[in-house]
């Protein structure tokens, strides 16, 4: 116990915000950026996979559901490695860290986020569409003004448990030395060498009190949005299945 | 660009070294994923007795696993915990592969939890008439639950068991870290080698999508018998 | 066979049942009516324990069901009780349904079970679907398989909770054709229903329900034709007004 309250009292702030402002961001700070931003960045990139997804035309359906499949057959860190590989090569100069990990997140993301979109879409009642075209708005304007809204509207709890699950996914930036958090730790244990234990008792807690609040509050935003939908559609609404891959053990 | 060289990976060590990658890769992804059914099955059913305790720690041992990251969990375990077992023990498993008995350890635990939450939705949804009806025939508690509540428990929980199985297996990839000459580790190892990055990791690609896709195709053929049965 | 004494249950502050006395001789087929609320399907779940009983003795052929010492397992596969929402296994065919609790419970052979559940679908009249899984029947098909299933025990006694109230109006006769059958054969039984004309037909007593006590006791005709309590005349005119 006293190693732990040593530890945290030596190197809380490098764990927490890494060498800022005397250096660069990282530990905790970096780990939530990059999860952040990366879903950020991943949500446009997956509606559009998602409205692939559910469309009729083959030449969109195909490459979007290959796509998902890849990611969710290959092991995260096997795609970093390949855009730690490749990115370079496409922009032709080195490429930080950072930006290959924030980069394969966008990729990587936006086929789990696509497929929680899309189950957002499928579970919306299908008058909602059939009504809006039937006032005269396009599949494009329906999508957007009111089957999209509602959808992700209904997605909210999913898409927060994914943020989770990103958040533990940035951990793997130990592997090609970006100053996340676990990296973070692991230099730590390099200076201090005799407490292993502590060390890494702390990594977990603080990605346990992290992740564990955001899992709560996404509980709680679950049970309005049923309510609401309860509220409003009915007996009609079909039941909510948010896709389990959504819990995603990395 | 050069065109793709694949025989390479035909000559020296590399064809031993992702021979070795592909088995252990796949013993991990079995010894793992037995821990994980083996000890989910018994969580689920340990935290239907609605005891407060069992609430308690059941419901512990899944959120710790499910807010930590796994590659924290390897370290945890490797790093960490090793450190605290008595040293004739510690050497004991320098030399008999302690890599992996950790790497199976924290994967196996980490995906129990999840195979437990699963089962654990599989049962509640399992309406209290059909325990009920079970009863009234004067079946016991025990043969209702073996006959009636846990085979349709098991079929509603079977998609989400295939996708942790499928998420497990993936997970077998971190073990590299730790040192465990999976295919991952020896993926790099070739790629510095031989320097045919693109060819070895298309070859690395393509084996872990193969296995990935066959476990999927698995879940979906069992789901689609089960359902036949009950139609 | 079945002797309420005294029979009393409170969920909480609620009383369900008030001191409920009623003897059911063997062979006897005895109608359980009453507004909703009045605690009939309580009662009848007494019988088999799936609801406990704070006062009072309920015998069974002159076993105390609510006995601690009693084998509940041993007991209910005694007492056939057929549900309203039928409550059929899905994940199981016709067949096996009927023959699990013999099988298990009474530990008989699987052929020998097999034939039994052959000849009990006959006499419900649906020995075609014996393979048939229940999501492929209709509720009257499904309710008469309940019924199968139950009766696969050799019951001395059948207890039914409102058989045909989930049932479209259709069906509802197909199930009291074999309700009816069963009565004529000298089955002792206990129905909870609403259906007047089979109570009519084949019940020896009516007992009328209203909130936890029985109000009224008689043979159908003199209760349906002429109720004697005020309570009981409402209760029939509501009914009749459908």
């Amino acid at each position: 116990m006293g190693d732990i309250a040593a530890i945290i009292h030596d190197y809380g702030v490098l764990l927490l915000v890494g060498q800022y402002p005397t250096g660069p961001l990282g530990g905790l700070a970096l780990t939530f950026i990059l999860a952040v931003l990366g879903l950020a960045l991943a949500f446009p990139l997956s509606v559009i996979l998602a409205l692939a997804r559910v469309s009729p035309f083959r030449l969109l359906y195909w490459p979007a559901t290959a796509l998902v499949y890849v990611m969710r057959g290959l092991p995260l860190i096997m795609l970093i490695f390949w855009v730690y590989f490749f990115l370079p090569v496409l922009l032709g100069r080195p490429v930080s860290g950072f930006s290959t990990l924030l980069a394969t997140l966008v990729i990587y993301e936006a086929a789990y986020l696509a497929e929680i979109v899309r189950a957002g879409i499928e579970s919306l009642p299908r008058g909602q569409m059939e009504a809006a075209r039937s006032v005269g708005l396009t599949y494009m304007q329906a999508m957007r003004k009111v089957v999209l809204p509602q959808a992700i509207y209904n997605m909210i709890p999913a898409m927060l448990s994914q943020l989770v699950s990103t958040i533990k996914e940035t951990s793997l930036g130990y592997v090609i030395s970006v100053n996340e958090l676990t990296f973070a730790a692991n230099q730590i244990n390099s200076t201090l060498l005799t407490k292993p234990f502590p060390v890494f008792v702390v990594l977990a807690t603080i990605y346990f009190v992290l992740c564990f609040s955001l899992t709560q509050v996404a509980r709680q935003l679950e049970r309005r949005v049923a309510r609401r939908r309860a509220g409003i559609a009915g007996a009609t609404a079909a039941p909510l299945v948010v896709p389990d891959i959504a819990a995603i053990a990395e | 660009m050069q065109p793709l060289d694949f025989s390479i990976l035909l000559q020296g060590d590399a064809p031993q070294m992702l021979a070795h990658g592909i088995a252990l890769m796949l013993e991990l992804t079995a010894v793992a994923w037995l821990i994980a059914m083996v000890l989910g099955t018994l969580l689920a059913l340990v935290r239907m007795t609605r005891l407060r305790v069992a609430e308690v720690a059941v419901g512990a041992w899944v959120e710790y696993h499910q807010n930590v990251p796994m590659l924290v969990q390897i370290f945890l375990w490797y790093f960490g915990i090793a450190t605290l077992l008595p040293t004739a023990l510690q050497m004991w498993l320098n030399r008999h592969d302690g890599e992996f008995t950790f790497a199976v350890i924290a994967i196996g635990l980490a995906t129990s939890a999840y195979m437990s939450e699963g089962l654990r939705g599989g049962i509640r949804s399992i309406p209290s008439s059909q325990i009920e009806a079970a009863r009234a025939l004067g079946l016991s508690y025990l043969q209702s639950f073996r006959h009636v509540v846990f085979p349709q428990a098991f079929r509603i929980a079977l998609p989400t068991l295939v996708n942790h199985t499928v998420l497990l297996f993936k997970n077998t990839s971190l073990a590299m870290t730790i040192g465990v000459a999976e295919m991952m580790y020896a993926t790099r190892e070739i790629e510095s080698r031989t320097f045919k990055t693109i060819e070895i990791y298309l070859l690395a690609t393509v084996i872990y999508l193969g296995i990935s896709l066959v476990i999927m195709a698995g879940g979906s053929f069992a789901e689609r018998r089960l359902r036949v049965a009950t139609r | 066979m079945i002797q309420f004494e005294g029979v009393n249950k409170w969920y909480g502050d609620y009383r369900a049942l008030h001191d409920i006395d009623a003897i059911v001789a063997k062979g006897e087929v005895v109608v359980v009516c009453g507004p909703s609320g009045s605690g009939k399907s309580t009662l009848i779940r007494t019988v088999n324990r799936l609801e406990e009983i704070q006062k009072g003795r309920i015998l069974f052929d002159g076993q105390d069901v609510h006995a601690p010492s009693l084998d509940v397992n041993r007991f209910r596969s005694r007492v056939g009780f057929v549900f309203q929402s039928f409550n059929l296994f899905p994940h199981l065919s016709v067949a096996d349904n009927i023959m699990l609790a013999p099988t298990t419970v009474l530990r008989r052979d699987k052929s020998q079970a097999r034939k039994r559940a052959e000849e009990l679908l006959a006499r419900v009249g649906l020995a075609a679907k014996i393979d048939a899984y229940p999501g492929q029947l209709s509720g009257g098909q499904q309710q008469r398989v309940a019924i199968a299933r139950a009766l696969a025990m050799d019951p001395p006694a059948m207890l039914f909770d409102e058989p045909t109230s989930a049932l479209d109006p259709e069906m509802v006769g197909e199930v009291l054709q074999v309700m009816k059958s069963l009565a004529r054969d000298g089955m002792t039984m206990i129905c909870v229903t609403h259906e007047m004309n089979f109570a009519r037909e084949v019940a020896d007593r009516v007992l009328f329900m209203d909130h936890g006590r029985i109000v009224e006791t008689g043979t159908p005709d003199g209760f349906f034709s002429n109720p004697q309590s005020d309570r009981a005349q409402r209760f029939l005119a509501d009914l009749r007004s459908h």
